[in-house]
C-alpha cells in the first residue's frame, strides 16, 4: 500500500474471519475498527472545550481564592454570560445551518424598540413581548427569502442590519424607551430565593433560566427531532438533502428564523436588564458571540457543532472576565486573554485534526477533514 | 433475471435537442427487473443526457418513458423517485458529519411513537436497527451505524450511497437504480466489493443502469451493454460472447452501428 492511494484496502485480519463464512460475493470490508488513539483524539476535539473550562475554573479557584469558587460568584458568572450565550446560540445555529447572520444586533434593537413602544403605550406585557419575538420571525423570513435567491447571506444580513437599525430609530423617534419596569420579571429579578429577603440563598436571576431553557430546547431540537437533524444536514450538504426529496430551502429559511428569534430574545432580555429599550444596535455583542461560537469549535463550513459547547464557550468568556476582575486586573486583559485563547484553540484543533487524519489513513480509513 | 416480460424501465424514441444540437437521436432502451444494463459511450456520446432523462432531471424533446409498462412523464427528479427510480450521483450526496444511520434514513426518518413522535422526535434506535437490517439484507458489512460518514473510506461511502438508494427503491419492491460511474474513485478491492453489491441488488429484482467508462466493471456485472455514439444508439448486445474490441470499436465509432440502415 502506498500513501498516494489511501483508498486501497489491505487485508484486515479480524474482518477477514468474519467475511469468510458468508457465501457469495466477498463482503464489503468494515475496515479495522477505529484505533483507540483516534477515539481519544476525537473525544478531545469534541469535548476539549469542557475540559478547558474545567481547567480555567480550577486555575481561578486557586488564583482568586476565596472569592471565585463560590455559589454566588457562579451565579454572577452565569448571569454575566447569559446575554452572550443567547446571541451565541443565534449565531451558532445560523452557522450550523450554513448561514452567518450578521443582522442579529439590528433584530435585537428593533425587537426591543417595538416591545418598548408597545409597553409605553400601555399594551399588555405578554402581547408586547410576542410582538418583539414576531419581529425576530419576520426578519428571519426576509433574510431567508432574499438569501434563497442566490445572494450571499453575509452581504444580505449586513443590508438588513442597516435597515433594522434605522427602523429601530424610527420607532423610537431618535430617543429610547426608559422605565420599562414591567419586564423586571425577566431581567434583574431573582427566583428560588431562600430565607428572609434571600438571606440564605440570593436566588438565581431570570436570564439564567431563559438561557437554560433556550439551550435545552435547542439541543433537544437539533439532536433528537427530524427537523433538527435535517437542519444540520442542510448546513453540511444542502444538495444531498434536496436530492433526498426534502425541501432544503425551507430548512435554510428555518435557520434564519431561529437565529432571528434568538436575537429578539437576546434584545428583550437586555432591555429587561436595563429597563430601557435602545435603538442603538451594538455590533460588539455579535463579535463576542462569534468568539464564543468559534471557541466552541463550530466550523464555519456548517453542519457541525453543538449547542452545549456554544454555551460553554460563552461561559468561558464570562469566567475569564470574572476571574480577572476579582484579581483586580484591568478588564482589557480579559479581551486579550479571550483572543489568545481563541487563536490557541484554533491551532490545537488543527493539530488534532491532522493527527486524526494521519492515524485514520494508516488504519486504512480516510477522513476528509475540512477546517 | 425474472420471467416477467414487462421491462422495469423502457424508453422509446427519445430525442433531445439543445437548439440545433441533437444530444439524443431516437434512442430506444429498456431494462428488465433484475437486469444490469451498462450504458457505454465516449465523452459527449449522450450517456449523461440519457441518464438525466431517465432520472427526471431533463425532459426529452420527444419520446416516451414507461415504468413497469405505465407511461410516465417526469417533470422533476421527484416524479422519477415517486415512480421508483433512484439515481446515485458520482458525488454520492452524503451528509458527512452525520452518521450512517441518519444518512440512510434522510427524508424517511422513523418517528417515535406517541406524543413525542407528534412533536417530530426521531426514533434513533429504530432507525439504527432498520439500517442494520437493510445493510445485512444487501450483504454489506460496513462500519457501526453511529460512525459519521466523514470517517469512512471512499469504498464505504460508495456502499452507503448505493445502499441508501437500494433501500429507497425496495420500498416499491420493483425499483430501478441509475448509477453514475459507481467505481470511478475506488481502488481495486473496493471496486470488487461494489461490484458484489450491484450483483446482489440485481439478484433482488432491482433493475440497474450503470453509466461507466470502466469496461472491466461492465464485463463483471452487466448483463447487457447499450453503446451510444454521438447521440445515437449504435449497439445493444449481451455482454456474454461480445468481443471487447468490438465494444471499443462501437464506442470510438470505428465500428459501424448495428442499427445502420
Amino acid at each position: 500500500m502506498t500513501m498516494t492511494t489511501p483508498h486501497v484496502s489491505t487485508e484486515v485480519p479480524d474482518v477477514a474471519g468474519a467475511g469468510a463464512d458468508s457465501p457469495g460475493p466477498a463482503p464489503v470490508p468494515t475496515g479495522s475498527d477505529v484505533p483507540r488513539a483516534v477515539s481519544v483524539l476525537v473525544f478531545l476535539r469534541d469535548r476539549g472545550i469542557f475540559m478547558l473550562w474545567g481547567l480555567l475554573i480550577l486555575v481561578f479557584a486557586f488564583w482568586c481564592s476565596p472569592y471565585f469558587f463560590t455559589v454566588d460568584n457562579a451565579i454572577l458568572v452565569a448571569n454575566a454570560g447569559a446575554l452572550t450565550a443567547l446571541f451565541a446560540a443565534g449565531v451558532g445555529i445560523g452557522i450550523m445551518t450554513g448561514v452567518l447572520d450578521l443582522s442579529l444586533p439590528g433584530t435585537a434593537a428593533l425587537a426591543s424598540c417595538v416591545t418598548g413602544w408597545m409597553l409605553t403605550h400601555d399594551y399588555n406585557t405578554a402581547l408586547s413581548l410576542l410582538a418583539g419575538l414576531a419581529i425576530g420571525v419576520a426578519v428571519g423570513l426576509v433574510n431567508g427569502a432574499i438569501s434563497l435567491r442566490g445572494f450571499n447571506p453575509i452581504i444580505v444580513t449586513i443590508g438588513t442590519l442597516s435597515v433594522l437599525t434605522g427602523l429601530a430609530s424610527v420607532v423610537a423617534g431618535g430617543y429610547t424607551f426608559p422605565g420599562l419596569t414591567q419586564l423586571e420579571f425577566m431581567g434583574t429579578h431573582r427566583y428560588l430565593r431562600i430565607g428572609e429577603g434571600g438571606s440564605t440563598f440570593t436566588g438565581i436571576p431570570a436570564p439564567v433560566f431563559i438561557v437554560a431553557v433556550v439551550f435545552f430546547v435547542g439541543t433537544v431540537f437539533l439532536t433528537r427531532t427530524r427537523d433538527g437533524l435535517r437542519l444540520m444536514a442542510v448546513g453540511a450538504n444542502a444538495e444531498a438533502v434536496r436530492r433526498a426529496g426534502i425541501h432544503s430551502d425551507r430548512y435554510k429559511v428555518l435557520g434564519f428564523v431561529i437565529s432571528g428569534v434568538l436575537a429578539a430574545v437576546g434584545g428583550l432580555v437586555n432591555t429587561a436588564n436595563v429597563t430601557e429599550a435602545s435603538p442603538v444596535a451594538s455590533p460588539g455583542i455579535l463579535f463576542t458571540a462569534l468568539t464564543a461560537v468559534a471557541l466552541a469549535g463550530v466550523a464555519l463550513t456548517g453542519g457541525r457543532g453543538s449547542l452545549p459547547r456554544v454555551l460553554v464557550g460563552a461561559l468561558i468568556l464570562a469566567t475569564i472576565a470574572n476571574g480577572l476582575i476579582i484579581r483586580g486586573i484591568q478588564p482589557y486583559w480579559a479581551t486579550v486573554a479571550t483572543g489568545a485563547l481563541l487563536l490557541g484553540s484554533l491551532m490545537f484543533e488543527r493539530v488534532l485534526q491532522t493527527a486524526v487524519s494521519e492515524r485514520l489513513m494508516t488504519a486504512n480509513l480516510s477522513v476528509h477533514a475540512r477546517n | 433475471m425474472t420471467e416477467n416480460s414487462t421491462p422495469a424501465l423502457e424508453l422509446t424514441g427519445i430525442e433531445m435537442h439543445y437548439g440545433f444540437v441533437r444530444a439524443l437521436d431516437d434512442i430506444d432502451i429498456h431494462v428488465m427487473p433484475g437486469e444490469v444494463v451498462a450504458l457505454l459511450g465516449d465523452n459527449g456520446a449522450g450517456k449523461s443526457t440519457l441518464l438525466k432523462v431517465m432520472s427526471g432531471a431533463h425532459k426529452p424533446s420527444h419520446g416516451s418513458i414507461r415504468v413497469h409498462g405505465q407511461e410516465q412523464s417526469f417533470h422533476a427528479p421527484s416524479d422519477a423517485a415517486e415512480a421508483g427510480i433512484q439515481m446515485v450521483y458520482q458525488d454520492l450526496a452524503l451528509v458527512e458529519p452525520q452518521d450512517i444511520s441518519t444518512n440512510l434514513n434522510m427524508g424517511q426518518e422513523t418517528l417515535r411513537k406517541g406524543p413525542l413522535g407528534l412533536l417530530g422526535f426521531v426514533d434513533r434506535k429504530a432507525m439504527r436497527r432498520s439500517s442494520e437490517a437493510e445493510l445485512d439484507r444487501l450483504g454489506v458489512r460496513t462500519a457501526p451505524m453511529t460512525r459519521p460518514v466523514e470517517m469512512l473510506s471512499g469504498g464505504q461511502r460508495q456502499v452507503v450511497a448505493l445502499a441508501r438508494s437500494a433501500i429507497r427503491v425496495n420500498g416499491e419492491s420493483r425499483g430501478i437504480l441509475l448509477l453514475d460511474e459507481p467505481t470511478a474513485a475506488l481502488g481495486y478491492e473496493q471496486t470488487k466489493n461494489v461490484e458484489g453489491l450491484i450483483e446482489r441488488m440485481a439478484a433482488q429484482g432491482i433493475a440497474i443502469v450503470i453509466v461507466t467508462h470502466d469496461l472491466p466493471l461492465c464485463y463483471e456485472v452487466a448483463d447487457r451493454m447499450v453503446i451510444l455514439n454521438r447521440g445515437k444508439k449504435c449497439a445493444d448486445v449481451p455482454v456474454e460472447g461480445t468481443d471487447r474490441d468490438h465494444v471499443v470499436g462501437w464506442i470510438t465509432g470505428s465500428r459501424a452501428s448495428m442499427f445502420a440502415a
